[in-house]
């Protein structure tokens, strides 16, 4: 479960540049809810997961993960309760480490790292297991670097990743945002399989309206910071692109949308 | 090249061996250019010759060489990380000031040790000649530290070393604290320089505070020439080549040096080194250019 309070992010704070990006987020997610964040350009949607993470530590408010207030902890301490998925492949896994290099990596999130081997003959059978599973026949290519697997592909080993220490919640990035449309539905969908199978709390930013409403069980939408539109259930299941596009227009007083890249996809 | 001219590149290779293996874990593991080590390795050798002047034993002094060594190390994490200095110059401030604690710490600019009991000592005079015998102990030393650093670089710890260095952004969302890996990969780096610098002063008979100019080049060198010779992607084998590149890389010089055709003195060796550095790092830069210039001529 996510709570988060109030926060309030500010960029730049006191330079001509100053950019108030979260301005009072208020949500509850329960356990096991996937949520979809939606938003234009600069809505505030990345810090927001940013924030969540601790890569953007909030100024005002307050961020409880599962009850234990995280708001003050960095990134590895929060590590330990939240996996993440980038959009850039490059920047979610180490391209100069082998495959299973990277699931070690992933698999001690949250662990005391000692001196004992970090691949030991357990470790790599579970491991070749585990990325069976993708039927992408990554397993017999366990020694290869990951720089040399394809973006999508890198994605799909980074959500396996993600599932390896057991944490119960997933943020995503725009995760398919930089692939191509037949890997972007792949990785979609190994995302459905991969939360409803580990029952993950989740957080999906995207770019996509078709995708924010495709998948999960509720639809966020910030705007200048805020949260403007939460829909679940019934009135969610019976909205379309159009309709939410209106009530975007509405919620934001009859403002058309200007932002082609929230219709397109 | 004579025989003990052999043996002893072989063993000033095997010395700076240690070098090249710290320089490894910082520019290479660590991804962080420090220039401290031209101020820990005569560091390492001033307090090592100094303890053996007052008495010290040799191992002793040589493994506070080395933890003198880490903490040169540790200051350079500290501005870098804590005070966000950038690495460049962050290590180059720690190589300044150490050229004052070594002048403090031997009180005067070199010290000799030629009655003083060393490492060595207790391997002289076992039948082989003392030109042999120095190489074959520091031969030892550098085996055993590939070995635990080898050990060290594939364990759990070590894993979450190397992702610091190549993607932290991505290593702290995996929980690893990134920070503290880069203390002690430096910490680490510069103890194993300061140990060459403790060797080196016991093989040579004495600590000059001076000797410490040029030190990350050579080690560069070494690492360059390894990965070169032996290119390897198994950590084992990738220290080793650090071993055999520092090895190889004073042969030649050796070699340079002995062949009086060329007409190089003992005081061009910086020179040479700067060289050959720059000549191994523009090489694979213009065989890509060819490459491609090729690919194009194909099409």
């Amino acid at each position: 479960m996510i709570t988060v309070n109030g926060i309030h992010v500010t960029f730049g704070r006191g330079t001509p540049l100053e950019k108030h990006a979260l301005r009072g987020v208020d949500l509850t997610i329960p356990e096991g809810q996937f949520v979809t964040v939606i938003g234009s350009n600069g809505a505030g949607k990345s810090t927001f997961l940013g924030a969540l993470a601790g890569d953007v530590i909030a100024e005002e408010g307050s961020i409880a993960i599962d009850g234990v207030d995280v708001t003050r902890w960095a990134t590895p301490k929060r590590a330990a309760l939240v996996a993440r998925v980038f959009q850039d492949p490059m920047v979610g896994s180490c391209t100069a480490l082998t495959i299973e290099e990277n699931m070690a990596l992933a698999a001690a999130r949250g662990r005391r790292r000692g001196l004992g081997f970090a691949l030991r003959g357990d470790r790599r059978r579970h491991f070749r297991e585990r990325i069976a599973e993708l039927g992408l026949g990554l397993e017999n290519r366990l020694h290869d670097r990951m720089g040399l697997l394809s973006g999508g592909q890198r994605q799909a080993v980074s959500l396996l990743m993600a599932t390896l220490a057991g944490s119960k919640i997933l943020l995503l990035d725009e995760h398919t945002a930089a692939l191509d449309p037949g890997t972007a539905e792949f990785v979609l969908g190994l995302t459905r399989r991969i939360v409803e199978e580990n029952r993950l709390t989740t957080l999906m930013v995207t770019h996509s309206m078709r995708q924010a409403l495709d998948y999960g069980d509720r639809t966020v939408m910030l705007h200048e910071g805020r949260i403007v539109l939460d829909v679940s259930g019934e009135q969610r299941a019976g909205l379309d692109v159009p309709h939410l596009l209106a009530l975007f227009a509405k919620q934001r007083g009859g403002e058309d949308i200007t932002d082609d890249s929230l219709l397109i996809g | 090249m004579s025989e003990i001219a052999f043996f002893g590149a072989v063993e000033i290779g095997l010395v700076y061996a240690l070098v090249a293996l710290g320089v490894y874990l910082s520019f290479r593991v660590l991804d962080f250019p420090d220039l401290t080590v031209d101020g820990s390795f005569p560091l390492g050798a001033a307090v090592c010759a100094t303890l053996l002047v007052a008495g010290v034993n040799p191992w002793i002094a040589s493994l506070s060489a080395a933890l003198a060594g880490s903490m040169a190390g540790l200051v350079t994490a500290t501005l870098n990380v804590r005070f966000k200095i950038l690495h460049l110059l962050a290590s180059i401030l720690t190589m300044i000031a150490l050229f004052s604690v070594n002048l403090r710490v031997m009180g005067r600019p070199n010290v000799a040790l030629l009655m003083q009991d060393t490492v060595l000592t207790p391997f002289y005079g076992l039948g082989l000649p003392d030109h042999v015998v120095r190489p074959l102990v520091v031969l030892v030393v550098v085996v055993a530290v590939v070995l635990l650093l080898s050990r060290f670089l594939n364990s759990e710890f070590g894993l979450a070393m190397r992702a610091t260095g190549v993607n932290a952004r991505m290593a702290r969302a995996q929980g690893v604290q990134t920070d503290f890996h880069i203390y002690a990969g430096m910490a680490l780096s510069n103890g194993l320089c300061a140990l060459a610098g403790a060797l080196f002063a016991q093989t040579n008979g004495f600590a000059d505070v001076t000797t410490g100019i040029g030190t990350i080049v050579v080690g560069l060198a070494a690492v360059i020439v390894g990965e070169t010779v032996l290119p390897a992607r198994a950590m084992l084998w990738a220290l080793v080549g650090c071993v055999v590149g520092s090895i190889l890389y004073r042969l030649a010089v050796q070699l340079a040096l002995s062949a009086d055709a060329i007409g190089l003195q003992a005081s061009d060796l910086n020179l040479v080194t700067a060289v050959l550095v720059a000549v191994a790092l523009i090489l694979p830069r213009m065989r890509l250019k060819a490459a491609s210039k090729k690919r194009e001529a194909v099409r």
